[in-house]
């Protein structure tokens, strides 16, 4: 059983190189391999088959902004968690009151985005409350 | 109809018979738009459909008997719901005021009929909000669908592809935003322009459309279509009649016989003939069964373009006992060129009745399944439900038909309207949806396959006896009994076999309820033993059109949602 | 201990991952032709298994095309991340009793972090390309990302409450009496959904989506670069099914046969359930993915995290 940190690391970074190694000798392995043949459409950005209409560096709206910064808050707080968990076995009934508390408090603020309507971020047009129920009637016509 | 006010008291202008009994006017080119408006808007019944609108290129015509001076006619069909009633609208131009005021602010569907015209013709639809080729390049020169034009690629001079000239003509495909009156951005926010096809796995062929999304939420959308236009109105009038039948089989490619069928409807309406009862049966029993081959390929890649891999692939394998049959009975698959003017090419071959019960026992519980499969899966119904919906008076005002109108909630199938080909005998049901939304769209379109099984079992079990050919002189080949008495019977037969019947002057609208929606067949006899004008009204066309009202402000999956919902098919748009 | 030892088992775990990953390519595409009622590759060598060789030789030799109007370092960059990343995960798989590379006392936490960087590969070619399909794939797959992350790592807490450790080897130990798929089965899964979220595949495969975008984040990648997407996917889906064998279903543990056997077995099964996803289900929207992870699976993974602490503390 290996003790020391640096023991017990050792292997991951070898792992590590050897990972790499192993993506790099791909890329590399196909840049010998493979001829090169370049020519002027193929040097343009798919897009079809059209001349594209601009490129794809734009200031572009990314709608679920918020979503993501609520991504980095919760992630945060779900870290929190991992440590409780390991010493859970130890502390307790302390560590599952505290921890009841903890979960409860980010619920709240978690359904106060859910209600502010951060989480509905869709295009306007995608709103999930309509009416989903219907019957296929049939109606005979007579000639 | 009885009670209605006629149309003879709706519009004036010089009357003109036909041989399909639409009530059509000649009208003053100033007073085409006051007219279309009363009829559109204010007339009692009114006739909200703008069902089609096309012109004539009359300069090479001999038989004009009573018709107004006119190089040019511009042809307007409407259509009431109400009165169940079409009314045909004629302007007469002359070369050299080949302009008209627009309709597109009476009719939304107008837009892209007034540009094919412009295209096909080159009259000019004044204040048109954007009065531009449609289906031909914008590089190219003359109007195709003018008399002058070649119809032949080998009367134009060799092509040739140059660098200089392949840049040129990508260049000129490169959408200019502004030209469609919008803007890069707003405050600091660039859109991005982004084209979904030609060359994309999901539109079901060479169609483009222009994004402008915001995100990916679409702001806009500008179908661009013609890069399948093979000019098959053109081709109409270069071949004879009967060898037109087999081009018709390539504008629906998935209907087959079904365009057969909109097509022969509209000769043996200018020809007066009636196809006799067996005729009719084997007909109908072979569109029904191309309404299923046709619905199984809509359905398949309807999952696939959800992501849904599997069902494709069982459909298509139903397809290919499908195919099976039409194989057994008409020779070919995909385009059978099975019907002939007056009837069909050949009788039913021995066994075809136990080929049918085996199939009609067989799809049934696959249906079922499939059902359980694709239209119960609740991803595929979170995809489809409330996506791409529209109202009936939308669908309406947008030239929407067949399944997809249904699918609005409005039950209205021309097999049970104006019966053709005797469908006035089956029973079936006409499936009607609620929300018009893509899953809507879905459930009319699973349901006819079932309908059009029963209308088939019907056929099996009551397939009338006698000659499957009307005794007609007109039909094709035309009847052999008579020739063998005398020289005069035995030259028309020679002549009606070599160049194909000679029909008689007149014009016909036949419209059937084809697979993807009301496909009509305009066609403008002279005298001869081809047609003088081929109008082909597809139901795609305007389906495809009505798209960006669909899908603005929804995202790109629902896009594809819409796309693969509408069940269009390149070939029938672009023709 | 030498720094061969762990130097022979690198070699032994890598050369079963990337053969498997390689031989993946025919067993999906017999599995699915066989759900689809075709035949799928049959043509090179016995049952078509040759493809593979066949496969790899035709991509090696394709060329190495970088677009000039990419941003060619990142480009180049991107694929090589997601192969490397998801390598560098099964440093801490056990695949028996003691045969792993490295056994951190922090096994799974390990794992989440290396697993998780392959979404930069997919973000990082997404931007690189300079293609608007590439970067909605991008956009989608950060999206992606940001719905199921969060929860993911707190499905698995319930394990780890039960086990009380964060070792892969004390977690499989533990369930020697009763698999934890019976106990944590909300946990199990949410746990499956947001694996096959990360794995980027069927439904989930919306950074990809062919009928959408085209071929999404690698649309403008060909060649080995386009393959070892396909690679790093395939060593993705090795790695999750390792971590539902290893978490859920007692991992080497099973009667007669040996461990490893049983390992492979079980690990084999959720491959093959990973392509039955594929072969079934549509996608979903990225708006409904996200906010089904966030209206549901996020707030059901903290409280299956509340009602596990709550048994453990009862039951002792």
């Amino acid at each position: 059983m290996p003790t020391s940190a640096a023991e017990n690391y050792f292997p991951v970074l070898l792992q590590i190189l050897i990972a790499m190694a192993v993506a790099g000798g791909m890329v590399g392995g196909s840049f010998f391999l493979g001829h090169k043949v370049r020519n002027r459409i193929k040097d343009m950005p798919y897009e079809s088959g059209m001349v594209p209409t601009g490129d794809a560096r734009g200031r572009f709206s990314v709608k679920f902004y918020l979503v993501g910064m609520l991504f980095i808050l919760f992630d945060i707080e779900a870290i929190f968690l991992y440590p409780w968990v390991v010493v859970f076995h130890e502390l307790k009934m302390l560590a599952f009151i505290e921890m009841v508390l903890f979960i409860v408090f980010v619920l709240a603020g978690f359904f106060y985005i859910w209600k502010k309507g951060v989480l509905n971020w869709a295009a306007e047009g995608n709103d999930e409350g309509k009416d989903a129920v219907r019957i296929l009637s049939h109606d005979q016509h007579a000639a | 109809m009885s009670t209605a006010v006629l149309p003879d008291q709706l519009v004036s202008g010089i009357p003109q018979a036909t041989c399909d009994g639409i009530p059509t006017y000649w009208i003053d080119r100033g007073q085409i738009h006051a007219t279309l408006r009363e009829l559109i808007e204010d007339v009692p019944q009114p006739y909200k459909m703008l069902y089609d609108l096309t012109a004539i290129d009359e300069r090479g015509r001999r038989h004009r008997d009573g018709q107004p001076a006119s190089d040019f006619t511009v042809v307007y069909h409407l259509l009431s719901f109400e009165r169940n009633a079409y009314i045909r609208l004629k302007v007469a131009l002359e070369m050299g005021h080949l302009s008209l005021p627009t309709m597109t602010d009476l009719s939304p569907a107008a837009n892209w009929y007034e540009r094919e015209v412009f295209d096909m013709f080159g009259i000019v639809f004044e204040e048109h909000p954007h009065m531009e080729r449609i289906l031909m390049p914008r590089s190219w020169v003359g109007h195709p669908l003018r008399k002058d034009h070649p119809a032949r690629a080998t009367e134009l001079g060799p092509f040739l592809l140059t660098d200089e000239k392949q840049d040129a003509e990508q260049e000129a495909l490169r959408f200019r935003p502004e030209e469609w009156g919008m803007r890069r951005g707003r405050e600091g926010t660039d859109f991005i322009f982004l084209n979904v096809g030609p060359q994309h796995p999901g539109t079901h062929g060479v169609l483009r459309i222009v994004l402008e999304l915001d995100g990916e939420e679409i702001l806009d959308a500008v179908p661009d279509i013609g890069f399948h236009h093979r000019g098959a109105e053109k081709m109409g009038e270069r071949q004879t009649w009967h060898t037109y039948i087999p081009y018709t089989d390539r504008v629906d490619y998935l209907g087959g016989v079904m365009n057969n069928m909109a097509y022969l409807t509209g000769v043996e309406k200018l020809a007066g003939i009636t196809v006799p009862p067996r005729g009719q049966t084997i007909r109908v029993m072979m569109c029904e069964l191309f309404r299923i081959i046709s619905h199984l390929v809509w359905y398949g890649t309807f999952a696939q373009d959800l992501g849904q891999m599997s069902p494709v692939f069982y459909m298509f394998n139903d397809r290919e006992i499908a195919f099976g049959i039409v194989e057994a009975i008409c020779g070919a698959r995909m385009h059978p060129n099975w019907f002939r003017i007056g009837g069909v090419a050949q009788d039913l071959p021995a066994g075809w009745d136990k080929m049918f019960r085996d199939f009609l026992d067989y799809l049934p519980s696959k249906l079922d399944e499939y059902d359980r499969i694709v239209m119960r899966n609740k991803l595929f119904q979170a995809r489809t439900k409330g996506v791409g919906g529209c109202t009936v008076e939308e669908a309406i005002q947008w030239g929407m038909t067949g399944p997809n109108l249904r699918a609005a909630g409005f039950g209205w199938d021309f097999r049970k309207k104006q019966p053709y080909s005797g469908y006035e005998q089956y029973e079936f049901d006409v499936p009607v949806g609620v929300n018009g939304d893509c899953y809507d769209r879905a459930t009319v379109h699973v349901e006819e396959m079932r309908q059009s099984l029963r209308i088939i079992r019907q056929c099996v079990d009551n397939m009338p006896g006698g000659p499957c050919n009307a005794e007609h002189r007109l039909t094709t080949p035309p009847p052999k009994a008579q020739t063998m008495h005398d020289i005069e019977t035995l030259i028309h037969h020679f002549l009606s076999v070599s160049w194909g019947p000679v029909i008689p002057p007149g014009e016909a609208l036949a419209a059937i309820e084809a697979t993807k929606g009301n496909n009509g067949y305009y066609l403008v006899s002279d005298g001869g033993n081809g047609s003088y004008r081929t109008r082909i009204r597809a139901p795609s066309f305007p389906h495809m059109q009505m798209l960006p009202k669909l899908c603005r402000g929804l995202m790109i999956p629902d896009l594809l949602a819409i796309l693969g919902s509408l069940d269009y098919v390149l070939a029938d748009i672009d023709r | 201990m030498s720094a061969l030892y762990p130097l022979l088992i690198i070699a032994v775990v890598l050369g079963i991952v990337l053969n498997l990953a390689g031989g993946l390519i025919w067993v999906e595409r017999r599995l699915l032709a066989l759900w689809q009622d075709r035949y799928g590759p049959n043509r090179v060598g016995p049952f078509g298994l040759g493809q593979v060789v066949a496969d790899s030789v035709k991509l090696f030799t394709k060329e190495d095309w970088i677009p000039p109007f990419a941003d060619k370092p990142v480009f180049v960059l991107a694929p090589a991340v997601v192969v490397a990343t998801s390598l560098l995960a099964f440093a801490v798989i056990p695949f028996a009793a003691g045969f792993v590379i490295a056994d951190l006392s922090v096994g799974i936490l390990f794992l989440l972090a290396a697993s998780s960087l392959g979404v930069y590969s997919v973000v990082l070619a997404g931007w690189s390309s300079n293609n608007k399909y590439a970067l909605l794939g991008g956009l989608r797959a950060t999206a992606q990302m940001l719905s199921y992350e969060v929860f993911m790592g707190l499905s698995l807490m319930g394990v780890v409450i039960m086990a009380g450790s964060f070792r892969l080897g004390d977690i499989v130990e533990a369930q020697r009496h009763m698999w934890y798929v019976v106990p944590q089965f909300a946990g199990f899964v949410m746990f499956l959904i947001a694996g096959v979220a990360e794995t980027r595949r069927l439904p989930f495969d919306l950074a990809e989506s062919e009928s959408e975008l085209i071929a999404g984040f690698h649309s403008e990648y060909s060649g080995m670069k386009f393959g070892m997407f396909f690679v790093g996917e395939y060593i993705g889906v090795i790695l999750i099914s390792a971590m539902l064998t290893l978490c859920y279903f007692g991992g080497w543990l099973g009667p007669v046969l040996p461990g490893p056997v049983w390992f492979g077995l079980k690990t084999m099964a959720f491959i093959c359930l990973f392509i039955l996803f594929r072969a079934a289900l549509p996608r979903p929207r990225f708006d409904q993915l996200m906010s089904w992870g966030w209206k549901v699976l996020l707030p059901l993974a903290l409280l299956n995290l509340l009602v596990t602490g709550a048994a453990v503390l009862l039951l002792r």
